[in-house]
């Protein structure tokens, strides 16, 4: 067969399956096609035309940091603010209509900085509070965006813009718009892979499952959950006392009377219908010996800290991301609760800080080491940011935050990101934006840019109309990339 | 006119008809300008660049782009400057189209005088095409035959009678027939056999909770409030109206009127109030700190969504923040049809746990009401109380309340609300309760409230509700709708397929008098649905999604009847009708994992209810559903694409009801008189699959199951084990490898494509 029937070949069959929406879509179309195939296995699993230009990363990890971490607490140090302790915020900087009813009904609004010191660190002397110790170690390595904001002031429209690029429901998530567009990069593992933890100090604010949903695009497209408990892959697992010899019986039947019905039939849902189970066979096998991170050599396992071991928690998680990293998943979607600091903000950020400062930084060590942080888009952050006005009451040594969308604080590493950066500034109090604001439709803009693809261009008509991630909206941050 | 070249860019993927037709504007030409062109030239003045816009006939034609050259120039132009659609604009035009566009202005660029969209023209009752063979069973027949013959196409022969028994039988009930059922149809040899079989499907009672699935998902039903915290709520009582409404077999017009505005009729009653839960089903915020005018806004454009979703077909949401871009839908127009729902006595903030006001208490005797509880109860007014330091909260209902709908007493003012914003009222103009003006006239003795506005949706007038309704049903059946695109019929959609069979069924259904079940058996009883879905190769090429329905409809089954069908065929399953949703076998952790609640499973048979009563966290939907693509319920769903993945895979053969029913089947088989494994596994295959096996297959099962019983009996730690899982006790009586081995062929068959599939 020449060159040309073979793409034909191939865009027709994807077509095909696309049109009859049997596809066998982003799981794993590879596996349908035969092994001299597999180089051109992106082009042929991914949306024809995509990439749309040369990626610079191969894959994203994101660490969605929930319930809104503090920015005064975390990145954006304010020195002055120290003199301005108990003081009333004037309404002319904190306007009274942007305040949640949790606290707009408070008789006060005192100001209250962060007790927590502050260090700038690495050559580049990114500034970092104390309770990240590793992370400051390898700051030279991120890019600090201080000047981050969004419209959304609860968490469940906040959080669910940042997956899906709208505050009502019913929009694919991020990771199932790059599997759309991107395919796999392995035929034995999904492409986008979602993960929870707990918070330590609290479990912290609930999430959902359209965080990484599909929406309006095939289901095939979301994001498949592992778990901390229970099978990694909801019914992974062959029932107590069935051998992996008498499930392969059990498939061989399965297929050969599968096959019998296709002959009898002619549709071709039969068969994509048996390829997929063949994948789930192989899943069974490639999913147990990829959490099995006790495999890891010691030294590995204690930069990740204690928990590296322990299913389910943030450490573990963020050792399975590489894992997972290594085997060809593109889009890595951790999710992590328990930042929503209402009250006891400064013990409740240090906490937060003890269960993952650690890990993170190990995940961008062991990255680097591996070389694979040059083509992986690592980000970390939360879903708004929280107010320099006190909640509750103002102490010395305590103070609450309540939801703050105007400014906050995330930052980004790897591939084509600039290194030991800090981009943005806020005004003095940390309540709005002075300097190159970054809504979330512009970070969406950029990690799709990274990837290959133009946010404006990736789109799938739902409803007659033509929709994308970033709406209509976002603009690629240019600045922080190198 | 001369022959448009057709251009095939792929075969597989395009259906195309063989003979080119001359273009027809309505057809042809407006769905490609809308698509390419009315970003920037269409209905959406703020979008409207260079003053042009083609969506106008008069505004279209005085502009002088189709007789000037200009609009030929800026199709055929190669200059990046000139070319339309603008190369950055990210609006693609196929050469296809392109070229179709180009034949068009050659042709003299032909705009009828009466350009309306053929959805916005009210369905006329089209002359029945004259039958010509015996093959037509009914109207629907000669309308597809004269279509088929047309494309050259024959239809395929009738399917066989266990096939097209296992057919209905799932499509009117959600379930596989009996083993006995299957049985008599073959042996009724009368020719109303068919007929006997569907009159007897459409008086069961799984009749009305099969079809209410597709409106519980359209309705976004569910047990909790779907944001952050996802708190719980009550709305059981509604779900039971709706079955028995459906299983009353309620005229369709009295069903959409009792549901928009059953609390407004003359005739009222605690039933017709229960009956509008159905607009309270939308998500409640009740996060913290949320600002209550911001979210009733939500709530109440929801429900304008929903209602243009399911009853007009159209994407009304696009004109909460501009003008539609493709319809004559302006902005005004939805805060006009949002004034009809904005009088609602409701909070903007749900309470913590418990149904928002207003509800009402239901008797302890539902559903068998005296006629003294049956009357009409006016709900208890919101009353807010502030918790924490400032977030004010309504009372909650408690466990035996439902949600309704209630009219202020002072309804709040509308205005049309700048980019769909609650705090961007534009106050120059207050709006008043008005339907879309190209959408028909409104009567004056209509009042201008929601029983108005249900009489207008069910006026026999009405352009849109009888079609988009007749369509739903016949996706139903088919799989896909005569118009593909169910959730829209606006510029955008997709033309029907048979219009003028989707205007005969209309008006058909408007003559009898909305009688759901006369349809679904004028449908069933066709021979376009009785066909064979064997795939001819030729068809497999030609028409592989099956529009020209040249075969029966061949689709896997929906999430809930697979689960449904392996309780049924197992004996698991517990029939009882309607009452609170209940909570399964579910992964461990599955809430807990990501939320600050627990699930707290149910026990003995509550365990074994049809899947449309397990309860519906909307933020943590139950997973074996979704794996099958169910509508998540968090906003209007009618149409989801089925997709085959390894996860479905993994469900069937793992999942512990579906491996307790593999389990529980088997101790069945062994409980026969019949003795012979062969004769046992007939038996099984027979009542999962509602036929008999081949030799073939037989011979394959049949030798699994010496294997297993072999392994078994080597390793009975195994077969225990195997045998432990789910609730149900096992039958210590029967051999434990024995059991173990029939469980695992029975899991074979359960995994079987035929299983999930109507054939």
């Amino acid at each position: 067969m020449n060159a040309l029937n073979e793409i034909y070949e191939q865009h027709t069959r994807r077509a095909f399956l696309e049109r009859s929406t049997l596809g066998l879509g982003a799981f794993a179309l590879g596996s349908l096609l035969s092994a001299a195939n597999e180089k051109r296995r992106n082009a042929v699993s991914g949306l024809v035309g995509l990439p749309h230009f040369t990626p610079k990363v191969k894959r994203v990890i994101y660490l969605f940091q929930s319930g809104g971490p503090s920015q005064m607490d975390l990145f954006d140090y304010k020195p002055h603010l120290a003199s301005r302790y108990g003081e009333e915020v004037p309404e002319s900087i904190y306007p009274a209509e942007r305040k949640t009813t949790m606290t707009s009904g408070q008789k006060s609004f005192r100001c209250a900085p962060s007790i927590l010191k502050f260090a700038q660190h690495g050559q580049s002397g990114v500034w970092v509070s104390e309770p990240q110790k590793h992370l400051a170690q390898v700051v030279d390595d991120i890019c600090v965006i201080k000047s981050m904001y969004t419209e959304a002031i609860n968490h469940d429209p906040a959080a669910t813009l940042f997956q899906t690029g709208s505050v009502n429901p019913g929009r694919p998530s991020m990771g199932a718009w790059v599997s759309y567009g991107l395919g796999s990069e392995n035929s034995n593992l999904p492409a986008f892979v979602a993960m929870t933890s707990n918070g330590r100090a609290k479990a912290g604010q609930p999430l959902y499952d359209r965080l990484w949903g599909a929406g309006f695009l095939p289901g095939r497209f979301q994001g498949v959950k592992f778990r901390g408990q229970g099978d990694p892959i909801l019914d992974l697992y062959n029932p107590a006392g069935v051998t992996r010899a008498q499930r392969r019986r059990m498939l061989d039947s399965l297929n050969k009377l599968n096959e019998e019905q296709a002959g009898r039939f002619n549709d071709p849902a039969i068969s994509t219908r048996i390829a997929q189970y063949e994948l789930a066979f192989r899943m069974q096998m490639s999913v147990p010996e990829l959490i099995d991170v006790k495999s890891e050599p010691k030294h590995m396992l204690e930069m990740y800290g204690p928990d590296a071991a322990v299913p389910g928690r943030y450490a573990y998680n963020c050792l399975l991301a590489r894992r997972l990293a290594e085997r060809g998943v593109r889009f890595i979607q951790l999710y992590h609760r328990g930042w929503d600091a209402h009250g006891n903000a400064p013990k409740q950020v240090s906490t937060q800080c003890d269960g993952t400062d650690q890990p993170t930084a190990a995940l961008l060590r062991d990255l680097k080491q591996r070389g694979m942080l040059d083509d992986t888009l690592v980000i970390w952050g939360g879903e708004f940011g929280r107010t320099i006005y006190c909640q509750g009451k103002l102490t010395a040594q305590n103070y609450g935050r309540d939801h703050h969308p105007n400014c906050f604080a995330y930052w980004v590493a790897g591939g084509g990101v600039r290194k030991g950066m800090t981009y943005g500034e806020t005004d003095d109090y940390s309540v709005n934006v002075t300097e190159n604001p970054v809504h979330v439709h512009d970070l969406q803009a950029t990690i799709m840019h990274q990837l290959g693809i133009d946010h404006e261009r990736l789109t799938y008509r739902y409803q007659g109309r033509y929709f994308r991630l970033t709406d209509v909206h976002g603009k690629v941050v240019r600045d922080i990339l190198g | 006119m001369s022959r448009l070249p057709i251009i095939i860019a792929c075969v597989f993927v395009e259906f195309l008809p063989l003979k080119a037709a001359p273009l027809n504007f309505s057809q042809d030409i407006r769905p490609i300008l809308s698509d390419s062109c009315y970003n920037c030239h269409g209905p959406d003045k703020k979008a409207r660049k260079a003053k042009l816009r083609l969506d106008d006939r008069s505004a279209a034609m005085e502009s002088g782009v189709f007789s000037d050259g200009e609009m030929m120039a800026r199709l055929t132009s190669n200059d990046p400057e000139m070319r339309m659609p603008p190369p950055d604009s990210n609006r693609v035009l196929s050469d296809e189209d392109r070229s179709k566009l180009v034949q068009w202005l050659k042709t003299g660029a032909e705009w009828p005088q009466d350009d309306r969209h053929w959805a916005f023209v009210p369905p006329v009752q089209p002359k029945i095409p004259e039958f010509q063979s015996k093959w037509e069973g009914n109207e629907i027949d000669a309308f597809i035959l004269r279509r088929l013959k047309k494309e050259q196409l024959t239809p395929s022969t009738e399917a066989d009678k266990a096939t097209l028994i296992r057919r209905v039988t799932f499509d009117l009930t959600g379930l596989p027939p009996t083993i006995q059922e299957t049985l008599a149809f073959i042996n009724d040899r009368s020719p109303k056999a068919y007929d006997k079989v569907v009159d007897r499907l459409l008086a069961s009672a799984r009749y009305g909770e099969h079809m209410a699935l597709g409106w519980l998902e359209a309705s976004r039903y569910a047990d909790t409030d779907g944001y952050q915290n996802d708190r719980l709520r009550y709305m059981w009582v509604w779900r039971d109206w709706l079955i028995k409404a459906l299983n009353d077999n309620m005229p369709f017009d009295r069903f959409v009127t009792e549901q928009m505005a059953g609390d407004l009729l003359t005739d009222r009653n605690f039933f017709t109030q229960v009956a509008t839960g159905f607009n309270r089903n939308h998500r409640i915020n009740s996060e913290g700190g949320s600002i209550p005018a911001e979210w009733i806004v939500e709530y109440v454009a929801d429900r304008v969504e929903t209602m243009g979703t399911m009853f007009l077909g159209l994407t009304l949401t696009c004109s909460r923040c501009h003008d539609h871009k493709y319809d004559p839908i302006a902005q005004k127009d939805f805060y006009r049809l949002f004034a009809f729902f904005n009088n609602i006595a409701e909070a903007g903030l749900g309470p913590n746990n418990g149904n928002s006001p207003p509800f009402v208490t239901v008797p302890k005797s539902w559903p068998d009401l005296s006629d003294e509880e049956a009357k009409f109860v006016v709900p208890e007014p919101v009353k807010i109380k502030v918790v924490q330091t400032s977030v004010p909260r309504p009372q909650s209902g408690a466990p035996n309340t439902v949600m309704v709908l209630h009219e202020l007493n002072q309804p709040r003012d509308t205005y049309l609300l700048n980019r769909g914003q609650y705090d961007q009222p534009d106050k120059s103009e207050k709006l008043q309760p008005a339907t879309p003006p190209i959408l028909g006239t409104w009567k004056n003795n209509w009042p201008r409230n929601r029983l108005g506005l249900a009489q207008w949706l069910m006026d026999s007038k009405h352009p849109l509700t009888a079609r988009v309704t007749v369509n739903r049903m016949w996706q139903h059946h088919f799989g896909l709708g005569l118009v593909k695109t169910s959730e829209n019929f606006g510029v955008q959609g997709e033309h029907p397929t048979h219009p003028e069979l989707l205007d005969w069924l209309a008006t058909e259904f408007i003559r009898q008098k909305w009688d759901l079940k006369a349809m679904h058996k004028l449908i069933v009883t066709s021979a376009t649905y009785r066909q064979t879905s064997v795939i001819k190769p030729e068809l497999l090429n030609r028409d592989p999604e099956n529009r020209l329905l040249a075969r029966g409809p061949r689709k896997r089954l929906t999430p809930y009847a697979i689960r449904d069908t392996a309780l049924f065929t197992s004996g698991l399953l517990n029939g009882q009708i309607g009452g609170p949703s209940v909570k399964p076998y579910m992964p461990p952790g599955i809430w807990k994992s990501i939320s600050n609640a627990a699930y707290k499973q149910d026990k003995g048979a509550r365990l074994y209810r049809r899947s449309m009563y397990t309860y519906w966290r909307r933020t943590i939907p139950p997973p074996t559903m979704m794996t099958f693509n169910a509508a998540e319920r968090e906003v209007c769903i009618v149409r989801k694409d089925l997709t085959t993945t390894p996860l479905q895979a993994l469900v069937l053969m793992n999942n512990k009801t579906f491996v307790e029913a593999a389990r529980f089947l088997a101790e069945r088989a062994l409980r026969l008189r019949i003795t012979e494994p062969h004769k046992r596994l007939e038996w099984v295959f027979h009542t999962v699959l509602s036929r008999n096996p081949t030799q073939d297959e037989l011979e394959v099962l049949v030798a699994d199951l010496n294997l297993y019983l072999n392994d078994f009996t080597k390793r009975p730690e195994d077969a225990k084990k195997l045998l432990m899982v789910g609730d149900k006790k096992v039958d210590a009586n029967l051999s434990a490898s024995e059991l173990a081995a029939y469980a695992l062929v029975i899991s074979t068959i359960f995994n079987l494509d035929e299983a999930i599939t109507q054939n």
